[in-house]
């Protein structure tokens, strides 16, 4: 308790060291006095150009305008402010306020607005914005001249698509605002913006369809937002890793994604999004682990191979998070389940392996794991050269050198494979892990400690939250309205109500009858069927 | 009370999967010879009456845990001890289930695993599982209830195209009327029915108090019929003599499975059930222990109480008995007649009729 206390009395002291600082809150009336104090703050950054030009005529004016170089987009500023105020030198001033001209004839900007205070300003400035400031007066002209250079929209690497969309996120939070935008034409699609980060000041958005979206929910998104008072801001995995339920545990109780459909996808479900200036990825709140192993082409295809095809991924995530478990306790423990013809050849070749199973899994499973992380980090050019290390590593070598049985690799190859196949890195992840705890309780008690580690994951699993939706909805608790968009996926046309558990109200998604009328059924259709008729009797 | 809430469904899978668990496995009611089935039955229709004094009782007081009202209906003194010995009377349920648990896993494919590892590595789950709360409980049994159900079905499947059932194993019916009922009245009434004694821990919990009645009911019956129907499996696959003798019949029935030469040792899936079942028997036992001492003692966060009460089950289960014939023997004799018999029929009556007159003069 006590020691608590006093970590308050810490925080109290530094915010109160924080307001003590003796800077100059507004803007002062003296323009000479006002770039002064710009060049010190900025430390005299030769990016921050500031631009001396005399305004109107008689008696003419000092203006300044200042912008930060490689942020503002240089044509917008040459032509509709500079050239624009050139060209009204002519002005007579007299009698008149100069300020109130120039904001409303002469720049010819969009967005045009006034600060009277520093922290804005320099906010403003340091985003791309252009700040004028006039002689005698205290107050800036602000006008928005966003642009420099950036990476043009691509197709999203790490989430392939072959049906769908090949627009991918940028690192710019405005254009993957607008990337949603574009694709849900909603006046009900909000935005609410943020600062967030000490020091770097990072744009953060959180975007909601207003009436779908939960408003409990998306008060504790913003909840959870305003607590946020780190350092800095460098990608939205900042952000997750302190407004996650579960910090520390392996999975993602947060889902994230580079594709505006699948972003789109889940704010049309009552989801929210939260954008982070300098990170392609949006983060979707509240994720259910059913969703790692869904796809947005998913809803683009026949519901029958979708559904396959979910059933596969959910399959292959569970071959990677107990496949050498499963080697390990039948070689070891359970012989009597091979059939006998197999277990002559398995058993031959285990012969001249001199290790038990598990450290053979041990082995071949940290190399296969070196493997994989050093051809992620690895220049192109030399990524050919791991491969064949690796395929004559763990293909022949380990085996001819008697290390590691055959039957070890292909047990090992496939759940590599397995987890590769898995849709979402985030999830494939956790189970490189957990296999590791899986394998080890295969060789403590073979299938038994297979069954508990099962238990015991799925107690794990169940017990998570995201965002106070229980992880593993719909399934538990069930909710058999929801079940048709999990591991199924049903054909469109029945998908008529948003998930349950993410907004009670407003949930009907879609008109009843989407399924396609034919106009002739597909049935005996009797010979004197007009045509139109739907032959019901 | 933890603050929590499940759901009716949630209640009938827990139910359901509680008391199969162990019973499915032992040969029950197999006094009662060739019309094992017929006990299951009757001591099932006897257990909802059972059942209907825990409701009773349950409406009496809906938002209480029975440690708490046991002490408005008899006194401080005499429910404060009530209450502890009811919580005894579950660690040592819970013991006694983990013990039975073991010894199968031992006998069935780790020879030579010490039982107290066997144990602790259950109980180190059940910890941990009941250190989360009962919602998660639930949520977990309704997972683990869609794999309980499927492998089931499997089995079901291929026990039907291997062509072992005979049913003239199963007659000729009814040859003796005494032995059954006498089975089903000392016996199978009080493992598994009586068992859901602990489930009143859990009633306070519904969120739907009006439907307790439908679902603990359906959800007996269809336990009784899942069991009289693995029991007459059983005895038609391996008939009477073998059923008899076998230790685990439902694992000889398994072990008889031969599917197209190369579907053959499926025992796994015994296992699968076995884990599951024992699992989720020691789990609610343990919960129940843990949350009647939390509100007895009044102890703030009853999470923390699973750890040390499942090291006393652990320990229970070790010195609960010397062998396994004499922990059967126990469970045949001593334990239905001196814990199982007052614990689940006398006092709950007892405390019924108190209940009744005390809240017919207010």
């Amino acid at each position: 308790m006590s020691y608590r206390k006093f970590l308050k009395k810490m925080n109290r002291k530094e915010q109160s060291q924080d307001l003590e600082k003796d800077d100059p809150k507004s803007i002062d009336t003296s323009l000479t006095e006002n770039l002064n104090i710009i060049k010190e703050k900025t430390g005299n950054s030769p990016d921050i150009i500031i631009r001396i030009i005399s305004f109107g005529h008689d008696p003419k004016v000092r203006t300044a305008i200042i912008y930060a170089d490689g942020l503002v987009d240089n044509p917008t500023i040459n032509e509709y402010l500079v050239e624009s105020m050139e060209n009204n030198v002519q002005e007579k001033l007299h009698g008149k306020d100069p300020f109130t001209i120039l904001s409303e004839k002469v720049v010819a900007l969009g967005s045009v607005k006034t600060a009277k205070d520093w922290d804005s300003l320099f906010q403003s400035l340091l985003s791309g914005d252009t700040v004028i400031l006039m002689d005698g007066k205290n107050e800036a002209l602000i006008g928005s001249t966003k642009g420099g250079e950036r990476r043009s929209i691509e197709q999203p690497d790490s989430e392939v698509s072959i049906r769908g969309s090949k627009e991918g996120f940028t690192e710019s939070i405005a254009t993957n605002i607008s990337l949603v935008r574009r694709i849900i034409n909603n006046p009900n699609l909000w935005v609410e913006p943020m600062n967030l980060g000490k020091q770097t000041k990072t744009d953060v958005s959180i975007m909601y369809i207003n009436g779908i979206a939960d408003n409990d929910t998306v008060e504790e998104v913003r909840h959870r937002l305003r607590r946020v008072n780190l350092d800095s801001i460098l990608d939205s995995g900042y952000i997750e890793q302190v407004i996650e339920d579960e910090s520390i545990g392996l999975f993602p109780t947060i889902i994230h994604t580079e594709r505006p459909d699948a972003a789109a996808g889940n704010l049309l479900e009552g989801r929210i999004a939260i954008f982070v200036n300098g990170s392609p990825n949006a983060l979707i709140v509240p994720a259910v682990m059913i969703q790692f192993f869904q796809t947005p082409e998913d809803y683009y295809m026949r519901f029958p191979i979708s559904t396959f095809i979910r059933q596969l991924r959910v399959l292959m995530y569970l071959i990677s998070l107990i496949g050498p478990a499963l080697y390990v306790a039948i070689t070891t423990y359970h012989q009597e389940m091979i059939p006998t013809g197999l277990l002559i050849i398995i058993a031959s070749q285990t012969d001249s392996v001199p290790f038990p199973a598990i450290v053979e899994a041990l082995i071949m499973e940290v190399t296969f794991e070196i493997l994989r992380e050093a051809g992620l980090r690895m220049p192109n050019k030399i990524s050919s050269t791991i491969s064949i290390v690796g395929a004559l590593v763990i293909g022949q070598g380990a085996i001819q050198a008697g290390i590691v049985s055959p039957a070890m690799v292909i047990v090992v190859s496939v759940t590599a494979i397995a987890s590769l196949a898995t849709p979402s890195y985030d999830i494939a992840i956790s189970a490189r892990l957990i296999r590791f705890a899986f394998m080890l309780s295969a060789a403590i008690a073979g299938f038994y400690g297979i069954i508990l580690g099962l238990i015991m994951l799925t107690v794990h699993l169940v017990s998570l939250r995201s965002f106070g939706v229980p992880y593993i909805s719909p399934l538990a608790p069930f909710e058999p309205g929801n079940i048709k968009d999990t591991i199924l996926r049903a054909p469109l046309w029945a998908l008529n109500e948003r998930p349950k558990f993410l907004s009670a109200k407003n949930r009907v998604r879609q008109g009843k009858n989407q399924r396609p009328q034919v106009p002739m059924s597909q049935g005996m259709v009797r010979a004197d069927t007009k045509e139109g008729d739907k032959n019901e009797f | 009370m933890e603050k929590a809430k499940i759901s009716a469904s949630q209640l009938f899978i827990l139910m359901i999967l509680f008391q199969l668990s162990n019973s499915l496995l032992i040969p029950l009611a197999i006094n009662a010879g060739r019309d094992s089935w017929l006990a299951i039955i009757i001591a099932m229709i006897v257990s909802i009456f059972l059942f209907s004094v825990y409701q009773a009782l349950y409406q009496y007081y809906p938002a209480l845990l029975p440690t708490d009202y046991m002490e408005k209906l008899i006194g401080k003194v005499f429910g404060r001890t009530l209450a502890f010995l009811y919580i005894l009377f579950f660690l040592f349920s819970a013991a006694r289930v983990l013990r039975e648990f073991g010894v199968m896993l031992l006998s069935l494919a780790f020879p030579e695993t010490p039982l107290f590892v066997m144990s602790a590595l259950l109980i180190l789950v059940v910890v941990y599982t009941v250190y989360k709360g009962i919602e998660v409980v639930a949520r977990t049994g309704e997972l683990l209830f869609v794999v309980m159900g499927l492998l089931g079905l499997f089995l079901l499947l291929l026990i039907a195209i291997s062509g072992l059932i005979d049913i003239s194993n199963l007659k000729p019916f009814l040859e003796e009327p005494s032995k059954v009922i006498k089975t089903a009245f000392t016996e199978t009434l009080y493992v598994p029915f009586g068992e859901i004694i602990v489930f009143t821990m859990i009633f306070p919990y519904l969120n739907q108090a009006r439907k307790l009645k439908k679902t603990a009911i359906f959800a007996i019956g269809t336990t009784g019929v899942i069991l009289a129907l693995t029991m007459a499996l059983n005895i038609s696959v391996l008939g009477l003599a073998l059923t008899e003798r076998a230790l685990f019949p439902l694992l000889s029935t398994i072990q008889s499975i031969e599917v197209g030469e190369f579907l053959e040792r499926v025992d796994v899936i015994f296992v699968l059930i076995l884990v599951i079942g024992g699992f989720f028997k020691v789990s609610v036992y343990v919960y129940g222990a843990v949350i009647g001492t939390a509100s007895l003692f009044n102890i703030k966060e009853p999470s923390r109480l699973a750890y040390p009460l499942g090291m006393v089950v652990l320990l229970l289960s070790m010195i609960v008995a010397n062998n396994y014939p004499q922990h059967l023997q126990e469970g045949l004799k001593v334990f239905p007649l001196y814990a199982q018999l007052p614990f689940q029929v006398i006092i709950p009556v007892l405390l019924l009729i108190i209940a009744f007159f005390k809240n017919k003069k207010t």
